[in-house]
């Protein structure tokens, strides 16, 4: 991911000498259906021009420009307002778009009641859609809009502005999976509900529609309207309940209690967030040494003290650059082999702003083992690492020498030594005067 | 006395003796060179290339030690082994056969000859075969005489059951290890015989070379205390024997206990626990025999000896209590299996699996040794009629090394030896008394004198050999007794037997007779060796229709596939007999090789092979598997191919897993071993399965495909993979080696993203409940 | 250690009279070579058993020094007491290739082996 990261801002840079504000490129493709104008969106467009973003317009059956060719992705972003078209060009297929997907594209896909082919791609990420024709409705609060409409009211979340007020939504909610990539922006209000017409007055539409399509099933603030999805790539999607959350109409419309909406605010916040501007962050770099050393050795002996560091950077979008991020206290470390055989937190180090150390003992069991970083939020870009260092067992002379428990063992050996030299010495010599006492005796 | 063929009558005996042993090195020398270039083959045949499994890691160590020296060498840990686990190479190798290999080098290099490491591994084992043949010829020279020596000589260089581990290339253990055996049994008996320390220290000191060596050594730590033992028990204990005895043990154990593989080993299992046992027997018999040295009076005598037997259970007792107890290890795995035949298949299934392990066959016997084999009662019954302390070291060999070659086809390697040894001992009397000039007197009443003849013509196979036997047998052979007799009457006794043969035309008949038997165990040993012990096994040869030869080389071409295709830190798995290769070869980290210390790991391995995709994907994402390798000889019809040897697979993996993996899922409901469509469904879903006939049925373009090893059809839908992709296929679909897909980036489970790739849209699915279960 | 032709007589007597009496008949027969020799062996002996009570009763950590240690009086005194039974002319019939003084050779040179062994092993 970092190497990805460092070779697409060049790529930036080059798109022009515009201000860059998302970290992975600001060309931005707008797969418009005719039916949609560009002027019904204009806030949400020029807004995203205001941002640095090159949009390019095209509609879904226009053969250029390629949103993908030969596997290579033409574009950083791609807005997908087309909830009611059937066809496609050739070059958007559900399949082409999840390639995108694992080339670091990031998406905005609006869906609506109809079925299109999106829907199908939908289910790939974990996202249970309604049946057809059957948009959200909600009786509440009262208001003077049809039932389809609804004000929702923003929930805090880490991604959106705080203080957002409600938005106006018409279109479809969805049920959520259990895929741990999904990421819940908007959840649908609690009086919400999947029906089949927008007039559902009298309780027999109701029984109709429980029978036809499951109505009680898609309710209530369990599904979403606007839920995000970070691959393992690190590239997101947003899905939206509706193209209309973006329109200029309901970024003008007054809530029923007479307050501006706060669509315009929060199609900024989903855009920033897609298009990695916000709570993006990677590693610059990590380094591992002894205690007392500063180099990085090749491997590491069983029980080492050892210092593991890395530094974490946020983008920040306002300079367009990498800042180092004292913004994660949780970042865990893992020393792995097949299992983590130590498990520690990474602490912020006060000197180095970004930078997070652990320092730890290595097991006392020898093999390969990986410092292995396995950071996942909801919300926040994936940290990972894995760098692999053998730990050996001690060299032969890593032992300690002249135990002081064997001191009688010592003494034991060395006394036969010298024993041995003694005796043997005694011998000879008692050898030689024999010998010597022999010839004498021999003489006589 | 009446002679059958004149002798000359002017050599003086000094002569005799200098042409004697003249003839004598030379027929050494020649032996030498026989031993070495029979081992060529390979050499010839193919190039000058480690073979087959084991060799290839040992070539690695030796790489290491000669590049980086050898406290490197001592220290190494090898990462790349075992992967994740690693492997400690210095502690859990026999360093010997580097050791030497080292030695040699660094000996080359400093008289600046700069030979590459590659070619002194290929080339130690025949040239330490030459000294094999050299301390055999010492050894049997002890038992009988030199003459005997140079047929046991001559024997053991060329014999096929020790070819098969020494041939060119084939850079084992035995290489050395044989070697060290022989001369260390030589030492033994020159203790023995003289009752030397010095000898009882040359032991110990080659023992402790046969420690680092080998891990047969325990073969030595059992042979020399069982010999001692049964002396002991026949009454025929000495000061000689105390002494040998207890200079090879202090000095040998203790010196076996510097390896760090074997450790505390010799003090702490059972196998060790014999030799410890003799060792203090011999010290209490010693002990009272000092005693009653000084106290001859019968009462204290028994009260000695009653003590001694005492002590002697005591001890017994102790060593039982120690081991039941857990201090004393009990006989491991390998050695007990040799003991109960049907232990290691319910117990420990990857002992029984190795194809070396299984039991002899009777052909195999005739093929390693031929007419030597028929010989060998003969020469034990010989020893029967000697009977001196070194014969009976020779039977209690010839018995023990008996039940373990039926017991194990690798362990025909011990047997060779000492059939070598008797059958040379057995010919050689032969050939004594028909050589032997002298003919009985008609009046028979001296007792016989076994003229000790000194037959120069030791059958060595090289024609040159049999150009000097005959030139040597044109100067009279004759039994040097008999010539120096014939000149200086004066000085020796006469000695007339009352036994012998008549006449000339018996003895040509009988020498003609056995030399054309030598001359046909030649040819055999030649033809074994160039036919069935000297491949490489890397390469395999066959023959076209025309008779030329093909090399299949796709074991190399798969190696350096991966060597030159993928990163430096790919790990590859593959079934544990190939990791060596592979680590050797293509320089991978590999998960499990043959060194199969750790049961659980490759376990691991068989449980991934012999599960479905989705199974095995965990398991292969938690080892940072990126490629899988595997044989496959159904193309071609090379049966040592993995699916032959997969339920091997199944069977490891249920004994750690029984609930998981049960054998019986992989057999038809008949019990048939299928792969064709009646193949049962944990068969077709198996990795291994799957992995092998992928794509197989494309190959043969709508015609019926036949797997050519099991001979059976294989269905013409072949398996889809999901989890795995096909990165590379060997030229005759030998080796097939396959990359494992990294994890979907939306989190789905592959099969589902391939479905989704192909097209396939999912079922339409309702929101989960999120109700909770009243309790 | 090797059978006398002497012919002591000492008869059959209760334990502490037979232990006297082979203590005597010890000191009267043995020459005093083999007994200066029998001297270094319960020096030996000694030694060995020191050491293996203190690995018991104390510990028996480090287990490589033990062995070292143990052994090298073990191997001493197998190798001395060879050396005795070579150098005892009594026992001159046994030993046909071995004269007294390659007896010591012999016992010099295992003795030497036996040292650098139990110095590597010692840690």
């Amino acid at each position: 991911m970092l190497a990805l990261w460092s070779l697409l801002l060049p790529l930036a840079g080059l798109a022009g000498l515009v201000h860059a504000k998302s970290s992975s490129g600001d060309s931005v493709l707008v797969v418009l259906e005719p039916g949609l104008p560009k002027e019904d969106f204009s806030v949400f467009f020029s807004n995203l021009k205001e941002q640095g973003y090159d949009l390019t317009f095209r509609a879904p059956k226009e053969v250029t420009p390629k949103v993908i060719e030969d596997d290579i992705p033409a574009f950083a972003h791609v807005i997908l307002f087309a909830p009611e078209s059937k066809a496609y060009a050739a070059d958007i297929t559900p399949q082409s778009l999840v390639t995108l997907l694992s080339e670091k594209t990031n998406l905005l896909v609006a869906v609506g009641p109809k079925t299109t082919p999106l829907t199908s791609l939908a289910s790939e990420f974990s996202l249970i859609l309604p049946t057809p024709n059957t948009p959200l409705i909600s009786h509440f609060p009262k208001r003077d809009t049809p039932a389809t409409v609804i004000p929702i009211e923003v929930a805090s979340n880490s991604l959106l502005t705080a203080g957002t007020p409600p938005v106006w939504f018409s279109g479809v909610s969805y049920a959520l999976g259990n895929n741990p990539l999904l990421v819940p922006i908007l959840a649908a209000p609690a009086e919400s509900f999947a029906s089949d017409s927008t007039e559902d007055s009298g309780a027999d539409a109701l029984v109709d529609a429980s029978e036809k399509g499951g109505e009680g099933l898609w309710a209530g603030s369990a599904t979403s309207v606007v839920t995000g999805f970070q691959t393992k790539d690190g590239s997101r999607v947003t899905w939206v309940g509706s193209v209309t959350l973006f329109s200029d109409e309901f970024a003008h419309k007054a809530l029923p209690n007479g307050k501006a909406s706060g669509n315009e605010q929060f199609a900024k916040d989903v855009a920033a967030w897609t298009f990695q501007e916000k709570s993006v962050l990677r590693i610059e770099s990590v380094s591992h040494h002894h205690v007392n050393g500063t180099s990085t050795p090749d491997f590491y002996t069983t029980n080492d003290e050892i210092v593991y560091s890395v530094k974490v950077s946020k983008y920040d979008p306002k300079t367009s650059s990498w800042k180092p991020c004292t913004c994660r206290s949780d970042i865990q470390l893992e020393f792995t082999m097949l299992d983590p055989h130590v498990r520690t937190t990474l602490v912020a180090d006060p000197s180095d702003p970004g930078s997070y150390t652990a320092s730890f003992r290595a097991p006392d069991r020898h093999g390969v083992f990986k410092f292995v970083i396995d950071y996942k939020r909801k919300g926040w870009s994936s940290l990972q690492s894995s760098t692999t260092v053998p730990v050996v067992p001690p060299r032969h002379d890593g032992y300690p020498r002249f135990l002081s428990a064997a001191w009688p063992y010592y003494a034991g050996a060395i006394s036969t030594s010298v024993g041995f030299v003694v005796f043997s010495a005694l011998f000879l010599a008692g050898d030689v005067r024999d010998v010597k006492k022999g010839k004498g005796l021999k003489h006589e | 006395m009446p002679v059958a063929y004149p002798l000359p009558k002017d050599l003086s005996p000094a002569t005799v003796a200098n042409t004697a042993s003249l003839l004598r090195i030379v027929a050494l020398a020649l032996i030498s060179g026989a031993a070495i270039a029979s081992r060529l083959f390979a050499v010839v045949n193919f190039e000058s290339i480690i073979h087959e499994f084991d060799p290839w890691f040992n070539y690695r160590a030796t790489k290491v030690l000669a590049e980086k020296g050898f406290y490197e060498f001592w220290n190494w840990f090898d990462p790349t082994a075992w992967y994740p686990l690693g492997r400690v190479v210095g502690g859990t190798i026999y360093p010997g056969l580097m050791a030497t290999s080292g030695v040699i080098y660094s000996f080359l290099h400093a008289i600046n000859l700069p030979v590459d490491i590659r070619n002194i591994c290929v080339m130690l084992a025949p040239g330490f075969s030459a000294l094999t043949a050299w301390a055999t010829y010492m050894f049997t020279k002890e038992l009988k005489d030199e003459s005997a020596g140079l047929l046991a000589a001559a024997f053991m260089g060329i014999v096929p059951g020790y070819i098969s581990r020494s041939v060119a290339g084939s850079y084992d253990n035995e290489a050395i290890a044989i070697f060290l055996l022989m001369f260390t049994f030589y030492a033994w008996i020159k203790a023995l015989k003289q009752g030397s320390a010095f000898f009882g220290t040359v032991a110990a000191v080659f023992y402790f070379y046969m420690v680092a060596a080998w891990g047969g050594y325990a073969f030595i730590t059992n042979m020399i205390p069982l010999h001692s033992l049964v002396l002991i028990l026949m009454g025929r204990y000495t000061n000689r024997l105390y002494v040998a005895y207890s200079s090879w043990y202090a000095i040998g154990t203790l010196s076996s206990m510097q390896v760090p593989f074997v450790g505390f080993q010799p003090v702490s299992t059972s196998e060790h626990m014999g030799a410890l046992g003799v060792f203090g027997l011999l010290q209490i018999i010693a002990f009272s025999q000092l005693i009653h040295s000084h106290l001859p009076s019968k009462q204290f005598k028994t009260v000695v000896l009653g003590s001694v037997i005492s002590i002697g259970l005591l001890g017994t007792a102790a060593i039982v209590t120690l081991t039941v107890r857990g201090s004393i290890a009990p006989w491991t795995g390998r050695f007990y299996s040799m003991w109960d035949t049907g232990y290691a298949k319910k117990y420990i299934p990857i002992i029984a699996s190795v194809s070396e392990h299984q039991p002899t066959a009777w052909p195999s016997f005739f093929m390693d040794l031929q007419f030597l084999i028929f010989l060998f009662p003969a020469g034990v019954v010989y020893c029967f009629k000697q009977l001196r302390d070194e014969h009976l070291f020779v039977i209690i060999y010839a018995v023990v090394a008996s039940y373990f070659a039926g017991v194990m086809v690798r362990l025909m390697l011990t047997l060779t030896p000492i059939v070598c040894v008797t059958a040379a001992v057995a010919l050689s009397e032969l050939l004594d008394t028909y050589i032997d000039p002298q003919e009985p007197d008609a009046s028979a009443e001296v007792a016989d004198v076994a003229a000790p003849s000194d037959n120069a013509s030791a059958a060595t196979p090289s024609k040159k050999v049999k150009k000097a036997a005959a030139a040597a047998s044109a100067a009279p052979s004759n039994p040097i007794s008999d010539l120096v007799n014939a000149n200086a009457p004066a000085k020796t006794k006469k000695a007339s037997k009352s036994r012998g043969i008549f006449g000339l035309d018996t003895r040509i008949a009988v020498i003609f007779n056995t030399t054309m038997m030598l001359l046909f165990f030649v040819a055999h040993c030649t033809w074994v060796t160039s036919s069935a012990y000297s491949s490489p096994s890397v390469v395999l040869a066959s023959t076209n229709p025309d008779g030329s030869q093909h090399i299949i080389d796709d074991f190399r071409e798969a190696y350096y596939w991966l060597r030159q295709n993928t990163a430096e830190d790919a790990v590859v798995m593959s079934w544990w007999d190939y990791g060596y290769q592979i680590a050797g070869m293509a320089d991978r980290p590999t998960l499990v090789d043959n060194n199969t210390w750790n049961n659980t790991h490759i376990a691991t391995v068989g449980k991934a092979m012999s599960s479905s995709e989705e199974v095995a994907y965990p398991i292969l994402r938690k080892h940072d598997v990126d490629y899988i390798l595997i044989i496959f000889g159904g193309l071609i019809g090379y049966s040592g191919d993995d699916i032959n040897k997969f339920l091997w697979m199944v069977r490891i993996a249920q004994g750690v897993w029984p609930d998981e993996i049960q054998e019986p899922n992989y057999f038809t409901p008949q019990g048939d071993y299928r792969i064709d469509d009646q193949a049962s469904q944990a068969m077709k879903d198996s990795l291994m399965y799957k992995m092998s006939y992928y794509r197989f049925s494309d190959l043969f373009g709508g015609q019926q495909a036949t797997d050519r090893v099991r001979n059976q059809a294989v269905p013409k839908v072949g398996p889809t993979l999901d989890y795995i992709e096909e990165a590379y296929t060997s030229e005759n679909w030998i080796v097939r080696i396959y990359a494992v897909k990294k994890e979907d980036p939306l989190g789905r489970d592959l099969k589902s993203a391939n479905a989704f790739a192909e097209g396939k849209k999912r079922k339409r699915t309702k929101p989960m409940t999120r109700r909770r279960a009243i309790i | 250690m090797a059978p006398t032709k002497s012919a002591s007589s000492s008869k059959a007597a209760p334990s502490s009279s037979a232990i006297h009496s082979l203590w005597q008949a010890y000191n009267d027969e043995t020459p005093d070579r083999l007994k200066f020799v029998d001297a270094f062996l319960v020096f030996i002996m000694l030694s060995g058993a020191l050491q293996f009570l203190y690995c018991i009763l104390v510990t028996n950590f480090p287990f490589n020094a033990f062995l070292a240690g143990f052994s090298s009086t073990i191997g001493q005194f197998v190798l001395t007491a060879s050396l005795r039974s070579q150098v005892n002319s009594e026992n001159k019939d046994e030993f046909k290739e071995v004269s007294p003084e390659r007896a010591f050779a012999d016992f010099a040179l295992g003795s030497i082996v036996l040292h650098f062994f139990v110095f590597n092993f010692l840690g």
